[in-house]
């Protein structure tokens, strides 16, 4: 409970005068005040916990065995223990992207001011779609942003402070914690990426936002190399000001791995993009950097013992990377360059302006002395040759990758098997420490590695609104229920087929990619895009998406239309970009149901979990971060499914329906009705292969509300691609479809079959106009006030 | 022979590991002592493993040997086709975990929840964790995974077999002692 005092500080902050939209029931909420939303989401979907080890290793009473039902020292279950460590995972990822958005803002407010305007582009009219439904609050400028970041920042100490030891002792308490970590998270996310984009000038929702080079040659290596690593824009910007300011952009090249490398494109022509994650290793030691640049999340932790192997300088430039080196950031910019070229010492610098100068200065004293080349072929061959055939490389794969056998391949002549691996490969270099005969494995496979570029689109940002009327419509969101028409008073109807044609669904392939194939997601979102799914990526997914190319030399940026429609693929940008996917379905409630969003989460959440045929993909493994994205994606009523490594996430949330009844309430009519079966089937879960991912995306991608021509459009894709990937028709089918209407007529025949086989019966009894759950679970909001204010 | 996991990512944290079946008779009786049980199998089916033949191959003759469905998880059932076996199952792998958890659930045939389930050619790293999933929540049934290598959260595992032959002699031995028609 909220009291007067706790209140009138809300309607402060928030500014709950300003007439935008009505203040809804749950501004600022706190983690109590969304648990009716979700603890209603895991009772659909269930917890499901895959355990790494039987012990809980989190206190000096300790270590506790859990297995076999046994409890705690504490007096912790083995379910309560693992929903515990996922909340950790989700606060982990939370407090990395909020702590970015932190660094982020003083750095922007220091350069432009607090009164700095959001700018997101003039046909952007709903800037913050998740800041203004979670908090109630419409920033305007970076210091509205920075005020919404405190609220994230408050939220997160308390979430974490839940999984100290004698805190919560409820699986389902902490889930619906970790979900609302995720929801943290998001908030997070949209802050430090609308930030950016209306400060350093960033693409803003163009369909022409440029494509740029990307693989491990795409930075000149005969000029001076600035190796940037990490996902913190502001040392890079600061280095591609100072190369601009001093007539230097020519003369010096400046590359990235991971998210830094898509928003140095965001932000410079002349930023080039080295590759995801897994190139860290792999690039470091190649030796072409003259000088490599950290900022923060998913670098190495040996980076300054690589980076001296290599013999590249290394300045670390964020208080959360420090590396045990010397804080140099109040010496002369060029008393630091001469510590760093001739005493060879590694450095930190807090001052992104001065990282800018030093870095620069650096690379160009220490190019001429470079020494480093790569490995040639004969000598691959040699080194194979030293292999014993222990396997230890291969054992201790965190990719399963079959190592001794490519190294065998080779001393044998044969460099194919070594090649492959490269591309399969995560980088993480426990081949090369586990050889007994120190065989530089990592080493080899580089060496004979294409030396190919290829085009990626560099992050196109927030949906507009012209984008929204076109998804809306061709996903059939359309049609706001008719009973729905006479009670919404703002409900604008809108063309059901803007854009030319229907969309299947959207898919965001967000996170790590390369495992366990890295062409994984570039076929994934290949077979999705041809049959006019909607195809989102950011991050290291939109990254190796692009290397691949079909036979006519073309890879899927430069084959699909970068329009936000039906059978578009674009890069949104950076992890912290996420957001506008998610933000695009919000706004979507927001255009076509007319909908006010301000501080009126459940009931968006309950209307995209409905309505929108939206799933998120997170198909490599590595970091927590993924856990409070994909989080933040369920809280919103968005399934996600993982690769085969996310099973180490180690929890799931799963529907478990058995009995064929499934009741939803109905918004038009008010009647409580069976719907058979709740749809997203899953909100969380794995799966093995590709093929079996592609098969889920399109299940996942059916809702409640699948009306008219929208229900057979998905189940088409979901038998034809059951059909081509698996064999036969899936085995589920009867129970997805509601009436004849509904079989896709290219299979019309053979469904019939199947049905009669399954003694079928179309379903009899009223469908909901409007689907939702409220009325099954206690919430502030009052659907009678929000219809009539809408 | 080697009991710990050959994957170094899936060594087990705990006290409670699989028990080693290192001798085919002790692993044909254990699934001939089962009332109801199910064969799970996974993608790499196709693959033969050291072996002369692929394993899909071996989970057929297991299973019929013993009367028993086969649930065909990731993209198997293609490939279990392609050598005329129609599985009796599609499911994700983590659905039919998800069932076998629950203690209550009919069973692929609707005949009651299974009390053995086997594994076949599904990715350690994935399988692994399902597996723990059946050994922390799942008290009512036994797994045992019939891959090369030890899988440490399974009830009983195979030990690696670091040369092929060895392993294709003892799956020989466990189709043979099985016997080649459901009882």
């Amino acid at each position: 409970m909220k009291n007067k005092a706790k209140e009138k500080e809300i309607k402060a902050f928030i500014r709950a005068d300003d007439p935008w939209e009505p203040v809804g029931p749950t501004p600022m909420p706190e983690m109590s005040d969304l648990r009716g939303w979700t603890m209603r989401l895991l009772e659909t979907y269930k917890p499901f916990y895959a355990p790494f080890c039987d012990m809980c290793c989190r206190c000096t009473f300790g270590k506790c065995d859990l297995s076999e039902g046994r409890r705690g020292a504490c007096g912790i279950d083995m379910a309560a223990q693992q929903s515990r460590e996922f909340l950790v995972s989700c606060c982990q990822g939370a407090a990395a992207h909020a702590a970015h958005g932190r660094h982020l803002l003083e750095y922007l407010m220091g350069k432009y001011g607090e009164d700095h305007k959001i700018n997101l582009g003039p046909e952007v009219q709903i800037e913050a779609p998740i800041v203004r439904t979670v908090i109630g609050l419409k920033p305007e400028t970076l210091g509205d942003l920075s005020k919404a970041l405190s609220y994230v920042e408050k939220q997160i100490t308390h979430l974490l402070s839940s999984t100290h030891t004698g805190q919560e002792g409820g699986n389902l308490d902490y889930e619906s914690k970790a979900l609302f970590a995720g929801l943290m998270d998001m908030v997070g996310m949209e802050i430090c990426d609308i930030s950016q984009i209306s400060a350093l000038d960033m693409p803003r929702s163009s369909e022409d936002t440029k494509l740029v080079d990307i693989g491990w040659q795409s930075a000149d290596s005969e000029k001076p190399v600035i190796l940037t690593i990490g996902h913190a824009v502001m040392p890079s910007k600061e280095i591609l000001d100072y190369l601009s300011a001093n007539g230097l952009y020519n003369d010096v090249e400046v590359c990235g791995i991971c998210c830094t490398a898509i928003d140095n494109t965001r932000v410079s022509d002349a930023a080039r993009v080295i590759g995801p994650l897994s190139q860290q290793l792999f690039y470091i030691r190649t030796g072409i950097a003259d000088v490599i640049v950290t900022d923060e999340q998913c670098i190495r932790c040996d980076v300054p013992m690589e980076a001296a192997a290599a013999g590249s300088a290394l300045i670390a430039t964020s208080d959360k990377i420090c590396y045990n080196l010397e804080d140099v950031t109040r010496k002369d910019p060029d008393e630091i360059v001469d510590m760093i070229v001739n005493d060879k010492k590694q450095v930190l610098i807090l001052d992104p302006e001065k990282v800018g100068e030093v870095a620069t200065k650096a690379a160009i004293k220490l190019r001429p002395i470079r020494t480093k080349g790569l490995m040639d072929e004969a000598k691959v061959k040699e080194l194979a040759g030293d292999c014993t055939r222990c396997a230890m490389c291969e054992r201790v794969c965190p990719n399963l990758l079959e190592v001794s056998k490519a190294i065998q391949a080779a001393a044998d002549g044969d460099l194919e098997l070594l090649r492959r691996l490269y591309y399969t490969c995560v980088g993480c270099g426990k081949c090369d420490q586990e050889c007994p005969q120190e065989i530089p494995i990592l080493k080899m496979m580089q060496a004979v590695a294409s030396p190919e570029t290829f085009k990626m689109m560099t992050g196109r940002g927030a949906s507009h609104e012209i984008d929204v009327r076109r998804v809306g419509g061709a996903l059939g969101q359309g049609t706001v229920a008719e009973g729905e028409i006479s009670t919404v008073k703002k409900f604008q109807k809108t063309d059901l087929d803007f854009g030319g044609g229907r969309i299947a669904g959207i898919v965001a392939f967000v996170g790590c990619s390369n495992s366990p194939e890295q062409e994984d997601v570039a076929e994934m979102a290949e077979e999705l895009a041809r049959r006019k799914f909607l195809v989102f990526l950011t991050g290291c997914s939109a990254m190796m998406a692009s290397m691949k190319r079909d036979k006519d030399g073309l890879n899927i940026y430069e084959k699909f239309p970068s329009e936000i429609g039906a059978g578009g693929v674009l890069n949104i940008g950076s992890c912290v970009s996420n957001p506008h996917i998610v933000g695009l379905a919000v706004k979507v409630a927001q255009v076509f149901g007319g909908f006010p969003l301000r501080a009126n989460f459940e009931f968006i959440a309950d209307y995209i979990l409905h309505r929108i045929g939206a799933v998120g993909v997170a198909w490599g493994a590595y970091s927590q971060k993924a856990t409070s994205i994909a989080s933040g994606a369920n809280v919103f009523g968005i399934p996600v499914i993982l690769g085969p490594n996310g099973a180490k996430y180690r929890r799931l949330l799963l529907s478990d329906d058995q009995e064929g009844h499934f009741p939803v309430g109905d918004i038009r009519s008010g009647k409580v009705l069976d719907v058979g079966r709740p749809y997203p089937e899953h909100l969380i879960t794995v799966v093995e292969s590709k093929e079996r991912a592609l098969v889920s995306i399109a299940k996942l991608c059916l809702r409640n509300l699948d009306r008219g021509p929208m229900r057979p459009m998905r189940l088409y894709h979901y038998i034809d691609l059951h059909k081509k990937y698996i064999g036969g028709l899936p085995e589920d089918l009867h129970l997805h479809i509601r009436s004849h209407t509904e079989i896709p007529l290219a299979f019309k025949r053979e469904v019939l079959e199947f049905l009669e086989g399954k003694s079928w019966k179309p379903r009899e009894g009223e469908m909901p106009v409007s689907p939702t759950w409220f009325g099954s679970f206690p919430s502030h909001t009052n659907l009678a006030d929000l219809y009539q204010g809408a | 022979m080697e009991t710990q996991p050959y994957h170094r990512i899936i060594m087990l944290t705990g006290l409670k590991a699989a028990q080693v079946l290192k001798e085919t008779e002790q692993c044909a009786n254990i699934i001939k002592g089962a009332r109801r049980p199910l064969m799970v199998v996974g993608g790499k089916i196709g693959e033969s493993d050291g072996l002369g033949r692929p394993l899909g191959q071996y989970a057929i003759e297991i299973a019929e040997s013993r009367g028993m469905p086969i649930c065909a998880s990731a993209h198997s059932r293609g490939i279990l086709m392609e050598m005329g076996w129609m599985p009796e199952s599609t499911l994700d792998f983590i659905d039919i975990v998800n069932h076998l958890k629950n203690k209550s659930w009919k069973g692929l045939m609707g005949e009651g929840n299974h009390d053995l389930v086997l594994f076949m050619g599904i990715r350690s790293d994935l399988l692994e964790q399902g597996l723990s999933t059946l050994k922390h929540f799942a008290p009512h049934l036994k797994t045992l995974t019939l891959d090369r290598h030890v899988l440490p959260h399974a009830t009983y595992s195979l030990p690696n077999w670091h040369k092929g032959r060895n392993y294709q002699k003892f799956l020989d031995g466990l189709t043979e002692a099985l016997g080649p028609q459901a009882q």
